[in-house]
C-alpha cells in the first residue's frame, strides 16, 4: 500500500532548504514594524490604553457633597484621545493624598457618545470619612491633572445575554452608570429599554432629575422611590419585590443593581422573592469590603491585631503594617506602596499577587479568584485580610 | 543584583517551560511578563460564576502516568502539579450539503480505523497506511537523532524514503498519492485548523505527527483550565529559586559591541544576562532592538514570513446542563464544505467553526446545573475590516457571535441563546491586547509550505544570528500549539543549561 506514494520523489526533500534560503534572500531587509502599527493592535490600544492622562475641564456642583467633573484628554501629558466605552463601565482613578497613593473605581456618568465628543464625566458623592471622595471634592478644580485607567468592568448591557427590558435599581450615587445607560439608549447606542427605579432619601437628593425627565419616552421610564418625604409621581418607601412587579413588563426582564451595600442587603432579598434566573440579575461591583469580622467564618481572635506585610515588587522589597480589618491593598497604599488595582472588589483580578507566606482571610462573597489560584496560593490583595504576618509578591503598577 | 544567568522574556507556554528548566538546573533565572498573569493564551478568566478556558481545545502528546508521552513527561519531570482529564473521542465533524457527512472519530488506532471504515467503507487500509507513515517517519527521526543530525544520505534514501516524501510534500499530496477517497480525505484533514494552514499547503509530516499524537494518547485537558498549567510551571520556577516579574514588559533589548545580546530593559531598569530566551516573536524583539545589531538574514527571514492564524472565540456560560440543552459532544467541527482550503477561504462566510463543551471532559468545569461552551473560528488579524473603528468593535463582535450561535442552534436543533448567563467574545483584537503579537496572531508564523517545521528544524542554527539569544513558543521551530510551545521551551531551556553548565 505504501508503495503508492513511491510516485512522489523523496529527493524533493533536498529542495526544501534551497527554496527557503531563496525566499529569505529575496525578502525585504527593511527594519521590522512595531506591533502597534497593525490595525487589530491599534483597536486594542485605543480601547484599552494602560493609562489615560486627563484634566478637569469643568466642574458642576450639585451641592458641596456631590459634583460632576468633566474630564478631557491631556495631550501635553501624552493622551491624544480618550478611550470609547460601554455604558456601565468605570474608570479607576489614581490619586495621591499626602503620602498615600491609591486608586478608586468610579462609574462613568456620561454617555459613550460623549467619549467620542472628547469627554468623560464622573459624578462623585462625598462619603463621610472616605479618603478618595473627600480629596476629590475638596481639591479637584478646572485644570487639575488626573490619570485614570482604561474603561473597565462588565456591568454593561449585553444584547445576546440580557432581556430587552432592563429594570435598573439605583441607590444614591449608584445612579451614575444608569445616567450613562439612559443617555446611550437616548443616543441610539444601546437597543434595550430601561425602567429605572431610583431610590433616594428625599426629593432634594435626586441627582440629574431634570435631565432624566427630559429623556423619558418609549425606551426610558423613571420611577423615583423616596424613603423619606414625598414628591408627586414618586413612590414612597423602599424598592420591594412588589414595587418591581408593579413596573415590570410582561415576559422577561433583566435587573441591574447599583448602589450602596445597605441597598444590596435589602433589595437582594426582595429580588429573591421574584424567582428570577441568575442570568437576569446583574450587580455592579460591590466595592471596598469592610468589617470582615462580621462574617461567621472569620477567626475572632485576630480582631484588633496589626501584622507586618512584606511586599516584593519587581525585585524591590518593602514592609508595611496591615491591620487585621484592612485589605492588603489598602495597607500597601497607606504605607506608600503603589499597587495595581482596578475594581477593588475582588473581582477583576488586576491586583493578582502571590502569597509567599502567612495566613489570610478572603470573604467568600468577594472571592473572585480563579480555581488554580487557590491551588497554588495566589490572592487578590483588594479582597484579602491578613491573619498573621505575611509576605506577598505583587506586580508593579502599570502606567 | 541585575545580573542573571538567564532572562526569559514572556511567560507564555514556551517561556514558562524554558524558565522552569533553567531554574531546575540551578541557573539564576528571571522571567519577565508584560501582562499581570502568566500563560499568554494558557490562562483563564472569570465572569460571574463561570471560569472560562480561553484557548485550549485539547492537548496532544500528554498520555497517562502509566503510558506517559512528551507533555506528561515535561510536567512530571519538572515536578509540576497538574491534574489531567482525558477524552477518547477525537472529534465529531459535520459537513453540510449534498456531499455532507456527520462522523464521530474515536481515538486510538483501531477504533479510529473502525470509525473511518464505517464512514467511508473500504478506506480502512488506506487510512492505516497513511497513519503508519508517521511510524516510519519516527523511525527515520530516531536514526537522524542517533547520528546527531548527520545521517548517511544513502541510508536515508534507501531506508527512509517515505520520511523524505512526507517531510517534503503537503498532506494532500500524500493522501492523493495513496488514492484516498475524497470523503475520507476530508474527514482525515478535519484538524487542519489546529495548525492554521490548509492541508494542501501543510507539510504532511507536521500534520501526521499532530494527528497521531491525539490519536495515540487521546486528548487531555487540565482540571482547572489552562491557568493550572501555567501556575504549575510558575510553582516550579519559584520553588527552584527563579524570579518572575509581571507587568514588566521588555521595552528594549540590549546588545554588546560584538552583536551578542547583553540583556533587556524592563520597568526602566537595565537587566543583564548571559543568555536571553525569547518567548516573544522575533518581530517584536527586533522592533525593540537597535536595528544595526540585527543581522540582515534575521531581518529578511522575519520579513519573508507571514503571520500565522488567529481566531475568534465566543465563550458562553449557560444556565442549563449540556444534557438539558442537548449537547452530546466535546468537540464538533462544522463546515459547509469538507475541503480544508475551501473552509479557510470561506472563513468569513461562517463556513467553518468548532464548538466545544468543556463539561464533557471536565464535568465540574462550571457550577451544578450549568455548562460552558466555546465556539472557535479562524479569523486573522488582517480579516478585521480595515475601516472598523474602536467604537464599532463591540457591535462587530456581537454580530459575529450571534451568527455562529444561531447557525449552530439551527444545525443541531437546540436552544443556546435563551440560556446565556455569561458571554464574552474574543477576536484578534483581544489577542493583540493580551499577547501583544502583531495582528493578534496566535500561531506565530504561518507554517506554510516553504517555512514548514521540518526545514525550520534543520535551519535552526542559521536562523538565529544573534549570539546568546534563542527563541521558543508558538512562533518557534515546531510551529503553533500548546504542545509545540512547551517542547520548544523545554528545548531552549536545556540548550541554555548545557551551554552554561557544560554537557552536550
Amino acid at each position: 500500500m505504501a508503495s503508492k506514494i513511491s510516485k512522489l520523489s523523496p529527493a524533493d526533500f533536498l529542495k526544501l532548504e534551497p527554496e527557503r534560503e531563496n525566499r529569505i534572500k529575496e525578502a525585504s531587509s527593511q527594519a521590522l514594524q512595531h506591533e502597534d502599527s497593525y490595525h487589530p493592535n491599534q483597536i486594542a490600544n485605543a480601547l484599552h490604553p494602560d493609562v489615560q492622562h486627563l484634566k478637569v475641564e469643568k466642574v458642576d456642583a450639585f451641592s458641596d457633597d456631590v459634583k460632576t467633573y468633566t474630564l478631557v484628554a491631556d495631550q501635553e501629558a501624552g493622551t491624544d484621545k480618550i478611550a470609547y466605552f460601554s455604558a456601565g463601565q468605570y474608570l479607576s482613578v489614581r490619586l495621591k493624598v499626602g503620602s498615600i497613593e491609591l486608586t478608586r473605581p468610579y462609574s462613568i456618568s456620561s454617555s459613550p457618545k460623549n467619549a467620542l465628543e472628547g469627554y468623560y464625566q464622573l459624578t462623585i458623592k462625598r462619603v463621610e470619612g472616605g479618603l478618595a471622595s473627600e480629596y476629590i471634592l475638596d481639591n479637584w478644580a478646572v485644570g487639575t491633572k488626573v490619570s485614570v485607567s482604561a474603561p473597565q468592568g462588565v456591568f454593561t448591557y449585553e444584547r445576546l445575554r440580557d432581556a430587552k427590558v432592563v429594570i435598573g435599581i439605583a441607590g444614591g450615587s449608584g445612579i451614575t452608570p444608569f445616567r450613562s445607560l439612559a443617555k446611550a439608549i437616548h443616543d441610539g447606542d444601546e437597543d434595550c429599554s430601561l425602567i429605572l427605579l431610583y431610590g433616594s432619601r428625599t426629593k432634594d437628593d435626586i441627582l440629574f432629575l431634570d435631565e432624566f425627565n427630559a429623556m423619558v419616552g418609549d425606551k426610558f421610564k423613571l420611577v423615583n422611590v423616596l424613603s423619606a418625604g414625598e414628591m408627586e409621581g414618586a413612590e414612597s418607601g423602599f424598592i420591594t419585590a412588589d414595587l418591581i412587579k408593579k413596573y415590570a413588563p410582561e415576559g422577561n426582564y433583566s435587573i441591574f443593581l447599583c448602589g450602596p451595600q445597605a441597598m444590596y442587603n435589602f433589595v437582594d432579598k426582595e429580588i429573591e422573592k421574584l424567582g428570577l434566573r441568575k442570568k437576569f440579575i446583574r450587580h455592579e461591583l460591590f466595592g471596598e469590603y469592610r468589617n470582615p469580622e462580621k462574617e461567621s467564618d472569620y477567626p475572632q481572635e485576630v480582631v484588633g491585631k496589626t501584622f507586618k506585610l512584606k511586599v516584593v515588587m519587581a525585585g524591590a522589597v518593602s514592609e508595611v503594617e496591615c491591620n487585621a480589618n484592612e485589605t492588603m491593598l489598602s495597607a500597601m497604599e497607606r504605607g506608600g506602596v503603589l499597587a495595581p488595582a482596578n475594581c477593588r472588589s475582588g473581582e477583576c483580578g488586576w491586583c493578582h499577587s502571590r502569597l509567599v507566606s502567612g495566613e489570610v482571610y478572603v470573604p467568600t462573597r468577594g472571592d473572585g479568584r480563579r480555581l488554580a489560584d487557590l491551588k497554588f496560593g495566589y490572592v487578590h490583595p483588594c479582597m484579602t485580610f491578613p491573619l498573621s504576618d505575611c509576605e506577598i509578591d505583587v506586580p508593579p503598577f502599570k502606567a | 543584583m541585575n545580573n542573571y544567568d538567564v532572562i526569559v522574556v514572556g511567560a507564555g507556554n514556551g517561556g514558562l517551560a524554558a524558565a522552569a528548566n533553567t531554574t531546575k538546573a540551578g541557573l539564576k533565572t528571571l522571567l519577565l511578563e508584560k501582562h499581570n498573569l502568566p500563560g499568554g493564551c494558557a490562562t483563564s478568566f472569570r465572569r460571574g460564576r463561570f471560569e472560562f478556558e480561553p484557548s485550549l481545545h485539547e492537548l496532544c502528546g500528554v498520555g497517562t502516568k502509566e503510558k506517559p508521552d512528551d507533555i506528561y513527561n515535561i510536567f512530571a519531570s519538572l515536578g509540576a502539579d497538574v491534574e489531567w482529564r482525558y477524552e477518547d473521542t477525537m472529534y465529531r465533524t459535520i459537513v453540510r450539503g449534498e456531499n455532507g457527512y456527520d462522523v464521530t472519530l474515536k481515538a486510538f488506532r483501531e477504533p479510529f480505523y473502525d470509525s473511518m471504515e464505517a464512514a467511508v467503507p473500504g478506506c480502512r487500509e488506506k487510512v492505516k497506511a497513511f497513519i503508519e507513515l508517521n511510524d516510519k517517519c519516527d523511525a527515520a527521526l530516531d536514526y537522524v537523532a542517533k547520528k546527531n543530525g548527520n545521517p548517511n544520505p544513502l541510508v536515508m534514501i534507501f531506508k527512509h524514503a517515505d520520511f523524505m516524501r512526507c517531510a517534503s510534500h503537503s498532506t494532500e499530496q500524500i493522501l492523493d498519492a495513496l488514492e484516498m477517497p475524497e470523503k475520507a480525505k476530508n474527514i482525515l484533514t478535519t484538524y487542519w485548523g489546529y495548525l492554521g494552514v490548509p492541508t494542501d499547503e501543510l507539510n504532511c509530516l507536521h500534520f501526521l505527527s499532530m494527528l497521531t499524537s491525539y490519536m495515540d494518547n487521546g486528548a487531555a485537558m487540565p482540571h482547572l483550565r489552562s491557568h493550572e498549567l501555567s501556575l504549575s510551571l510558575c510553582d516550579v520556577i519559584i520553588k527552584n529559586g527563579g524570579e518572575i516579574r509581571y507587568n514588566s514588559e521588555v521595552t528594549e533589548f540590549l546588545y554588546n559591541e560584538d552583536g551578542s545580546i547583553a540583556g533587556v530593559v524592563a520597568n526602566g531598569e537595565k537587566l543583564y544576562a548571559k543568555e536571553v530566551i525569547s518567548n516573544v516573536i522575533a518581530n517584536n524583539v527586533f522592533a525593540r532592538s537597535d536595528a544595526k545589531k540585527i543581522p540582515e538574514r534575521d531581518v529578511k527571514l522575519a520579513n519573508a514570513r507571514t503571520f500565522g492564524m488567529s481566531v475568534a472565540t465566543i465563550y458562553l456560560g449557560l444556565d442549563a446542563t449540556a444534557d438539558e440543552i442537548g449537547i452530546k459532544d466535546y468537540t464538533v467541527f462544522v463546515a459547509n464544505d469538507g475541503n480544508a482550503r475551501a473552509q479557510d477561504d470561506n472563513r468569513l462566510n461562517y463556513g467553518f467553526y468548532i464548538v466545544n463543551c468543556l463539561n464533557k471532559v471536565v464535568p465540574d468545569a462550571s457550577p451544578e446545573g450549568t455548562c460552558q461552551m466555546f465556539f472557535t473560528m479562524p479569523l486573522n488579524g488582517s480579516d478585521i475590516p480595515k475601516d472598523l473603528k474602536p467604537e464599532e468593535y463591540k457591535k462587530y463582535k456581537n454580530d459575529l457571535a450571534e451568527k455562529y450561535i444561531r447557525d449552530y442552534e439551527q444545525l443541531m436543533g437546540i436552544n443556546i441563546m435563551d440560556h446565556i448567563e455569561e458571554i464574552s467574545i474574543a477576536t484578534p483584537v483581544t489577542f493583540a491586547r493580551y499577547l501583544g503579537t502583531p495582528e493578534g496572531t496566535i500561531y506565530g508564523y504561518r507554517t506554510s509550505g516553504w517555512d514548514n517545521v521540518i526545514i525550520r528544524n534543520q535551519s535552526q542554527v542559521k536562523d538565529n544570528g544573534i549570539k546568546n539569544l534563542c527563541f521558543c513558543g508558538g512562533h518557534g521551530i515546531l510551529g503553533d500549539g500548546y504542545s509545540s510551545a512547551y517542547k520548544t521551551g523545554e528545548e531552549a531551556g536545556i540548550r541554555v543549561v548545557n551551554k552554561l553548565k557544560g554537557g552536550k
